[in-house]
């Protein structure tokens, strides 16, 4: 099962998010201002993808998890930006030493936004209604577990087998917790838990959350916070210049200069779990279901000059990003080698190969253009289809039918897409489906992580896709704004910290 | 006049007609559907069965055309599938920036288009007249992008006169900076357009001073200049309402194209949007209206030509 949020949003940050090179430092926020916070301040984001619709219970997109989760929506537990794995609506949960029983102490107090009061009951309902609903999102992440059940304030989950994955799952949609029975149109509106409400929303425009004063924790320190769509870098940076904006995300590094010209912004660039993936159709039948071919396509790419290009990000070399457990540096897997890759190619009897990359056309022409040269150099001639994302899902996502593909994949722990034959990505080895299975298993977290750091290695030696780059969140923090996370923002912006000072 | 204009309104609802059938039918030919991206990537494909049911995609495309199509005549324009809101609803909304765009880009063209025009025809041969084609036939050659993006450049990001883009969030309960947030992008359609309307009333003009009835007033004593001004500008202004009916197509394209550069959240910026998003009854009902819009004008401009020129009220 795929996870449907990486890809649109994706595609759609893509444009935006091309990114630094060596990513800043450890800091997951922006540095904190020297002025007063004003507390009833308006804060004004630019964000690139708008969400279709705000029914974050079944219509895909990571442009809803962005906004909705941590500001309106909240789970038992949350996600840092550095994802680590917090309490939010459970004070604080244990977890049986054979991994199968979960409990969690859900918080006295806390209130829906239409006043309602957050019972065990609502947890029970909304975790069991996901779970039975086959049309939410990420319903299958709770396969796992056979029971829920509250006693007093204690919610305890009962599971099959163990799943290491599972709290990680509940601080995404998986988790999310609605009222019972709410008769809300969340397609338009929202009945959530969290430090926000939602203001309004001008479709095309933008959408403004308002500080809720009978939230639980601690409260958000601005009075709104405007999330304004601007698509084009460009006219982003011409807002941002003119000082209709305080801060950009998504932006696109290579204009540093101008948007620090005037001396109001500063770009910072956060760690992401953006992945830009070459994927290459290996079904039988296919030139590339030849390994040989796929490691001279690797070998061929200066992963370095995209970077460069980019001017944000790093290379990677393997499906897990840094940010993400099992990590490894697997750079040597796959040298930048023109003239390796050109005797692979001869040892695999292809000569005169053209190949087609179906891109997404708001992906730009960058990296189409690094490939095309790059492929060249070693004697295959590369045709680029740039389509529009419907007819990349329909084509690409739904058929397989395609040769090369980039998308950049968003989402964090998203390994198991290599150990599903039927994803896009057409990669099947036992081996590595097997090693997936054995870290959901683990109960302890080191495990797993090292058994995802075995599975990923074989990944990248069997040249099952090529790793573009590492993306970068890039974003532009105007004067007079403190703790704007800037870690993985396409992927959560959790704005409760916020804050903003006058003049 | 009258069975003119019955005609007239007769050939109107066809063209409407074969309009809707044609928009219709365009649209199902793009790849893709809206059941997939609300699904997403790992939606299973009995859980994109059951959204199509719910979505009604499952429908012969006949009987969706007829169920569409049945609905426009009783005023309803239909609902989107992303959000469930009505579609006539949606396009009032963003009908509040695009026709006071339309509008100001409309008076701007013509604001600067009629007079230079006449001036550059009657300064034929000289420099001022050569000057004034050369710089218009530059400006209509220029793409409506980048002329809105100097405009930015100049009057937003240097001068800081105006704002870069966007409209404000408030809407039209500040009028003043509504319509601020205006002035650039109608300025570059007004601009565009003008400059192609400028040259339109230029030969227009050479035409009129050639006409007998100019020489035979410039031969009673007017001058050259005063003779074209009384009696041949009528004939100009005649022409030019003709070529404004056709301009109206030209600044809902320039529309289009401005409010994404502007990110104005006006009718093309969301029309933009729902294509991609294959919100598909939302766009035909956007097109639908557009193309009424842009018939109607023609209609209107066809019966206005007629009550104004006496040449054709006698014909009739």
């Amino acid at each position: 099962m795929l996870r449907r949020t990486a890809l649109a949003a994706t595609a759609l940050l893509a444009s935006a998010a091309l990114l630094l090179t060596a990513c800043t430092g450890g800091g997951t926020t922006s540095a904190s201002e020297t002025g007063t916070p004003n507390p009833n301040a308006s804060a004004v984001i630019r964000l690139v993808l708008e969400p279709g619709n705000l029914d974050i219970r079944q219509t895909a997109g990571s442009a809803l998890d962005q906004i909705l989760i941590d500001n309106v929506y909240q789970g038992l537990v949350a996600r840092t930006p550095k994802q680590d794995i917090v309490p939010a609506l459970a004070s604080a949960w244990t977890v049986s030493s054979d991994g199968l029983t979960y409990a969690f102490t859900l918080r006295e107090g806390v209130k829906f936004h239409d006043g309602q009061d957050l019972t065990p009951q609502d947890v029970v309902w909304s975790l069991t209604t996901r779970k039975n609903t086959a049309a939410f999102s990420d319903s299958a992440r709770l396969a796992n577990v056979t029971s829920i059940k509250a006693e007093g304030q204690t919610i305890t989950l009962t599971l099959s087998q163990p799943d290491s994955s599972l709290l990680w799952n509940l601080t995404g949609r998986a988790g999310l917790i609605f009222k019972e029975g709410d008769k809300v149109d969340y397609k338009t509106k929202e009945n959530g838990t969290g430090p926000f409400t939602l203001k309004e929303w001008v479709q095309g425009d933008h959408i403004t959350f308002e500080r809720s004063d009978a939230y639980w924790g601690d409260k958000a320190k601005v009075k709104e916070v405007v999330f304004d769509y601007i698509p084009d870098n460009q006219a982003a940076l011409n807002a941002a210049l003119a000082g209709e904006v305080d801060v950009v995300t998504g932006f696109d590094a290579n204009l540093k200069k101008q948007i620090e010209a005037n001396g109001d912004f500063t770009l910072e660039l956060g760690k992401s779990t953006d992945k830009g993936t070459l994927a290459m159709n290996q079904t039988a039948g296919s030139p590339l279901a030849d390994k040989r071919v796929r490691q001279a396509i690797r070998q061929a790419i200066d992963h370095q000059a995209i970077v460069k290009a980019l001017a944000s990000g790093q290379t990677m070399y393997g499906p897990i990003p840094a940010l993400d457990p099992g990590y490894e540096d697997l750079s040597s897997v796959a040298p930048f080698d023109p003239a390796a890759a050109k005797k692979l190619l001869a040892q695999a009897g292809v000569k005169n190969l053209t190949l087609t990359l179906k891109i997404p056309n708001f992906y730009g022409t960058t990296i189409p253009q690094i490939l095309v040269s790059n492929l060249n150099d070693v004697g295959i001639t590369l045709k680029v289809d740039s389509i529009d994302f419907s007819t990349w899902l329909n084509d690409v996502f739904i058929n397989h039918d395609y040769q090369l593909s980039f998308v950049l994949h968003t989402e964090a722990h998203d390994f198991e897409n290599w150990a599903n034959p039927k994803y896009y990505f057409t990669y099947d080895n036992p081996k590595v489906q097997e090693l997936y299975t054995q870290s959901l298993a683990a109960t302890d977290p080191a495990t797993a992580a090292d058994l995802l750091k075995q599975a990923a290695k074989i990944v990248s030696e069997d040249a099952a896709a090529d790793w573009l780059y590492n993306g970068a969140s890039v974003v532009a923090v105007g004067r007079g704004i403190g703790g704007m996370p800037i870690t993985n923002v396409n992927e959560r912006l959790n704005v409760t910290a916020l804050t903003k000072s006058d003049g | 006049v009258i069975r003119y204009t019955l005609t007239r309104l007769a050939l109107l609802l066809l063209g409407l007609l074969v309009a809707s059938v044609l928009i219709f039918l365009t649209l199902r030919v793009l790849p893709g559907d809206v059941a997939q991206l609300i699904g997403g990537v790992d939606s299973s494909p009995a859980q994109l069965a059951a959204l199509r049911r719910q979505l009604g995609l499952d429908q012969p495309l006949w009987a969706q055309y007829v169920d569409w199509i049945g609905g426009v005549i009783h005023g309803d324009l239909g609902n989107s599938l992303l959000t469930g809101t009505s579609v006539a609803q949606e396009l009032a909304q963003k009908a509040q920036v695009t026709v006071p765009l339309g509008i100001m880009a409309l008076t701007i063209a013509v604001l600067f288009s009629v007079p230079l025009g006449v001036v550059s025809a009657m300064r034929r041969g000289r420099r001022g007249g050569t000057v004034l084609t050369f710089g218009a036939q530059t400006l209509a050659a220029v793409p409506v992008v980048w002329a809105g993006m100097m405009f930015v450049v100049v009057f937003a990001v240097w001068l800081g006169w105006l704002p870069a883009q966007g409209f404000p969030r408030s809407g039209w309960a500040d009028p003043w900076a509504a319509l601020r947030s205006l002035i650039l992008p109608a300025l570059t359609i007004g601009i565009v357009e003008g400059a192609m309307l400028m040259r339109f009333v230029r030969s227009a003009t050479l035409q009129a001073v050639g006409q007998d009835y100019v020489r035979t007033a410039a031969a009673k004593g007017l001058t050259r200049n005063a003779a074209l001004i009384r009696h041949g500008l009528p004939d100009v202004g005649l022409s030019v309402i003709t070529v404004l009916g056709l301009q109206v197509a030209g600044i809902i394209v320039g529309a289009v194209v401005i409010e994404q550069l502007f990110s104005l959240p006006g009718i093309g910026r969301m029309l933009v949007a729902d294509v991609s998003a294959r919100d598909l009854p939302k766009v035909q009902g956007e097109l639908l209206a557009l193309t009424a819009f842009v018939l109607i004008v023609g209609f209107v401009v066809d019966l206005v030509h007629r009550l104004l020129d006496p040449r054709q009220r006698e014909a009739a």
